[in-house]
C-alpha cells in the first residue's frame, strides 16, 4: 500500500497518458452501451421498446422475462445448456490436460506426429468441419441427443496447446524428483503435474464453459426438436415464433448470457490471480 | 548404508561421449565429492547413479545389488536437486512425506516420520507453509528432508548449495557435515566449488572431460596433484605456473626460468632424459616468500594487493610471468613496488608437456 502511495507523486501528467485514458474510457463505453441498452430494453413494456429512448424505462416491467419463462421451453433449454456445457467443460479440459501432459512429458512413438496433427487441426476453422460433423452425427443417429451436441465440441486443440506449453515450461526436476520418490505415471499426472497449478485448469475450464454455453452454430444444426435445444438456439426460436418483439427477445438474450456473465464475474479475480501466481513461482 | 561401485561406465548423448570408461568405488559411509569444471559430466554421472539417465555401457552396483538397469525408485538412493524441485502445491510436511504418501503409508506413520525429519532439520515450525513462503536456506532443508524421510542407502547431491548466498552456503555446509556425522550414510556430492569439496568430503574425485583426473583425500590432492589440471583446480588462489627448462646436474635437477633464474629442485621421480626438457613449475602462493629484490631468486613488480585481514595476496609481474604470493598482514607494499620472490623449491611441483606431475620423492610416499 505504502508503495503505491510513494510512487504516486512520481506519476506526472502527460498528454499521451491522458489521451490513452480517454481512449480506454471511450472503448469501455462503446462496449457497455449495447449491453446496457439490451438490459434496459428488456425491462420496457412492449410498445415502449420502439417509442421510448430514455436511459431508464418509465414503467419497468418483467413481462418479457415472464413471457419467456412461461410461454417457451426456456427452463428446459437452460437445463440442456447446463448439461451439455458442464459435460463438455469437464471432458474437454480433462482430455486436453492428459493429451498435453502426454505430448509434453512422455516419450512414445508418434508423439511428434500427434503434436503436428493437433497443431494443424488448430489451424482449421470449426465451420470448415461442420458438414463432416453433421454427416457423422446424422449417420450414427445422434441428432437431437446430448451426445450429438457434445461429441464434436470436445475437440479443443487450443486447450491441448496451452497445457503442453505449461507442462513444457516446468523444470524437469519435478518429474525426476517424483520418479525418485516412487511415483507411477498416473501419480505423476494426478498428484504432481495437474495439481501443481489449478490456475491453468480453472482458466481453461471457464473459457471452455463460456465457449460451450455461447456456441450456436453446431447446436443449431445438431438439434431440431424443441425439447433438445440449448438456450442460444432456443431464443432464436422465440424471435421466429413471435415476430419482432424486442422486449421478449432481449430478455431471452439477457437470460441466456446470465450464467456466462456470472461465471466470469465470479471467477475473474481467481483467474487473473492464479495466472499471476503461477508466473511468479520459481522452481 | 551401502557402497557404490561404478565399473567401466560410459555415457554418450548421440555421437558425443560425455563419460569415458569411468571406474569409481565409493566406500560405505563415505562422503565423496565429484569435483570438476562446468560440463565435465558430474551431473550426468550422478544421474546415472540415481537411475535418471541410462548408462551406455558399464555396471553400477549399490551395496551388493546390481542396479545398472533398476528403476530409480528401487535403488534406495535419494537425490537433492540444485533447484530443490519442491512441489509448489504441497506444504512443507506434504513435500517431506510425499514419497511415503505415494507408497500408501498410513497418515499417522507419515506424521511421525515427517516429524522426526523435521526435528533433525529444524523445520518443525514451518510444516504448514508452502515452498513459496520459505527462504532459500529453508527450501534447501526441506529438499534434504524429502530425501531423508526415505531412509536411503545413498544420498546424492547435485550442487545443492549453489543457489544460496555466500554466508548461507557456509552455514549449510556445516549442517551437511553434521548431518553426515550423525547419519553416517554414504553421500555423493557434486560441486564445482573446490572449497566445498575440500571441507566436506573424505574423498574427492576430480573429473575432467568425462574422465577421472585424480581421486584421493582432500589433502592428497592438495599436496600431491597428479597433473596440472588438478593442481590448478584445487587451491584458492590457484597455484602459480611458470615455464622452465630442466637439466640434470650432478646434484639433481636444475630448473632455469625464462628470466635466467636458476635453482635446484628437490628430489623427485623424474623420468630419464637427455639434455634439457621443457616443463612447467607449479608453486602454491603460500610457498613463495617475499624477499629483498637484490637477494631473491626472482624479482617482480607489484600489480595488485588483496588484503583479506588474516592474509594478504600480492600479485606480481615477473620476467617468468605473473605470480601470486601469500604474505602476512604486516606487509606494506603498493602497486608498482619492486619486490623479490623466493620459491620453496622442495615444495615446487613439476609438470611435463603432457601436464603429468613428476611427484617429489617426499610426497609420493
Ligand atoms: N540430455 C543431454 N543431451 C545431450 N547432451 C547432454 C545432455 N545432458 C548433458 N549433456 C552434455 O553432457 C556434458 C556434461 O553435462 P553435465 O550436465 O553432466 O555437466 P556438469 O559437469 O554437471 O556441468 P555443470 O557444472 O555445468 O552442471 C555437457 O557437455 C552437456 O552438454
Ligand atoms: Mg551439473
Amino acid at each position: 500500500m505504502s508503495d503505491t502511495e510513494q510512487s504516486r507523486p512520481a506519476r506526472r501528467f502527460t498528454i499521451g497518458g491522458a489521451l490513452l485514458t480517454l481512449l480506454t474510457i471511450l472503448a469501455a463505453v462503446i462496449w457497455f452501451i449495447p449491453i446496457y441498452w439490451a438490459i434496459v430494453t428488456s425491462l420496457r413494456a412492449d410498445q415502449a421498446t420502439v417509442t421510448e429512448f430514455t436511459l431508464w424505462p418509465s414503467e419497468p416491467t418483467l413481462a418479457g422475462y415472464i413471457f419467456g419463462i412461461t410461454n417457451s421451453k426456456l427452463p428446459i433449454w437452460y437445463l440442456n445448456s447446463t448439461i451439455t456445457s458442464v459435460v463438455i467443460t469437464f471432458v474437454a479440459v480433462f482430455t486436453a490436460a492428459s493429451t498435453g501432459y502426454a505430448i509434453s512429458q512422455l516419450r512414445f512413438p508418434g508423439r511428434r506426429l500427434l503434436w503436428w496433427i493437433i497443431l494443424a487441426s488448430f489451424m482449421i476453422p470449426v465451420p470448415a468441419l461442420i458438414v463432416n460433423h453433421f454427416v457423422i452425427v446424422a449417420n450414427t443417429n445422434m441428432l437431437n441427443t446430448y451426445q450429438g451436441i457434445i461429441l464434436p465440441m470436445l475437440l479443443t486443440p487450443v486447450t491441448v496447446i496451452v497445457y503442453k506449453g505449461f507442462f513444457d515450461g516446468l523444470p524437469k526436476e519435478y518429474r525426476e524428483a517424483a520418479v525418485m520418490d516412487g511415483a507411477s505415471e498416473y501419480q505423476l499426472f494426478y498428484r504432481v503435474f495437474l495439481p501443481m497449478n489449478w490456475g491453468v485448469t480453472t482458466a481453461m475450464a471457464i473459457i471452455t464453459f463460456i465457449g460451450a454455453w455461447n456456441s450456436f452454430l453446431w447446436p443449431f444444426l445438431a438439434v431440431q426438436s424443441e425439447e433438445m435445444m440449448t438456450v442460444t438456439v432456443g431464443i432464436t426460436a422465440v424471435q421466429d415464433a413471435f415476430g419482432v418483439a424486442y422486449g421478449r427477445v432481449l430478455s431471452g438474450a439477457v437470460m441466456a448470457s446470465l450464467p456466462v456473465a456470472l461465471a466470469y464475474l465470479l471467477f475473474q479475480r481467481r483467474v487473473t490471480q492464479a495466472i499471476a501466481l503461477s508466473a511468479g513461482i520459481k522452481g | 548404508m551401502a557402497s557404490v561401485e561404478l565399473k567401466s561406465i560410459t555415457k554418450s548423448f548421440g555421437a558425443v561421449e560425455v563419460i569415458k570408461g569411468l571406474n569409481l568405488s565409493v566406500a560405505e559411509g563415505s562422503f565423496c565429492a565429484l569435483l570438476g569444471p562446468s560440463g565435465c559430466g558430474k551431473s550426468t554421472l550422478l544421474r546415472m547413479i540415481a537411475g535418471l539417465e541410462e548408462v551406455t555401457s558399464g555396471k553400477i552396483t549399490i551395496g551388493d545389488r546390481d542396479v545398472t538397469h533398476e528403476m530409480p525408485a528401487k535403488r534406495r538412493v535419494a537425490m537433492v536437486f540444485q533447484n530443490y524441485a519442491l512441489y509448489p502445491h504441497l506444504t512443507v510436511e506434504q513435500n517431506i512425506c510425499f514419497s511415503l504418501s505415494l507408497a500408501g503409508v498410513s497418515k499417522a506413520e507419515q506424521k511421525t516420520k515427517g516429524g522426526q525429519v523435521a526435528r533433525l532439520l529444524q523445520l518443525e515450525s514451518l510444516m504448514d507453509r508452502r515452498p513459496a513462503q520459505l527462504s532459500g536456506g529453508q527450501r534447501q532443508r526441506v529438499a534434504i528432508g524429502r530425501a531423508l524421510v526415505r531412509d536411503p542407502e545413498v544420498f546424492l547431491f547435485d550442487e545443492p548449495l549453489s543457489n544460496l548466498d555466500a554466508l548461507l552456503r557456509v552455514q549449510m555446509r556445516l549442517e551437511l557435515a553434521k548431518l553426515h556425522n550423525e547419519l553416517k550414510t554414504t553421500m555423493i556430492y557434486v560441486t564445482h566449488d573446490q572449497v566445498e569439496a575440500m571441507t566436506l568430503a573424505d574423498k574427492i574425485v576430480v573429473l575432467d572431460k568425462g574422465v577421472i583426473s585424480q581421486m584421493g583425500s582432500p589433502l592428497d590432492l592438495y599436496n600431491a596433484p597428479a597433473n596440472r589440471f588438478v593442481a590448478g583446480f584445487i587451491g584458492s588462489p590457484a597455484m602459480n605456473f611458470v615455464p622452465a627448462t630442466l637439466r640434470k646436474t650432478a646434484g639433481g635437477l636444475e630448473a632455469e626460468l625464462t628470466g635466467g633464474t636458476k635453482f635446484r629442485l628437490g628430489d623427485r621421480a623424474a623420468p630419464s632424459f637427455d639434455g634439457t626438457r621443457r616443463v612447467e613449475i607449479g608453486v602454491r602462493p603460500e610457498h613463495v616468500q617475499l624477499g629483498h629484490a637484490d637477494q631473491a631468486l626472482i624479482t617482480g613488480r607489484v600489480s595488485v594487493i588483496e588484503q583479506l585481514g588474516n592474509t594478504t595476496y600480492v600479485y606480481a609481474d615477473t620476467a617468468s610471468g605473473p605470480m601470486i604470493v601469500e604474505a602476512d598482514q604486516s606487509v606494506r607494499l603498493s602497486p608498482g613496488d619492486t619486490i623479490g620472490l623466493n620459491i620453496d623449491t622442495d615444495r615446487a611441483h613439476v609438470f611435463d608437456e603432457t601436464g603429468m606431475a613428476w611427484p617429489s620423492v617426499r610426497s609420493a610416499t
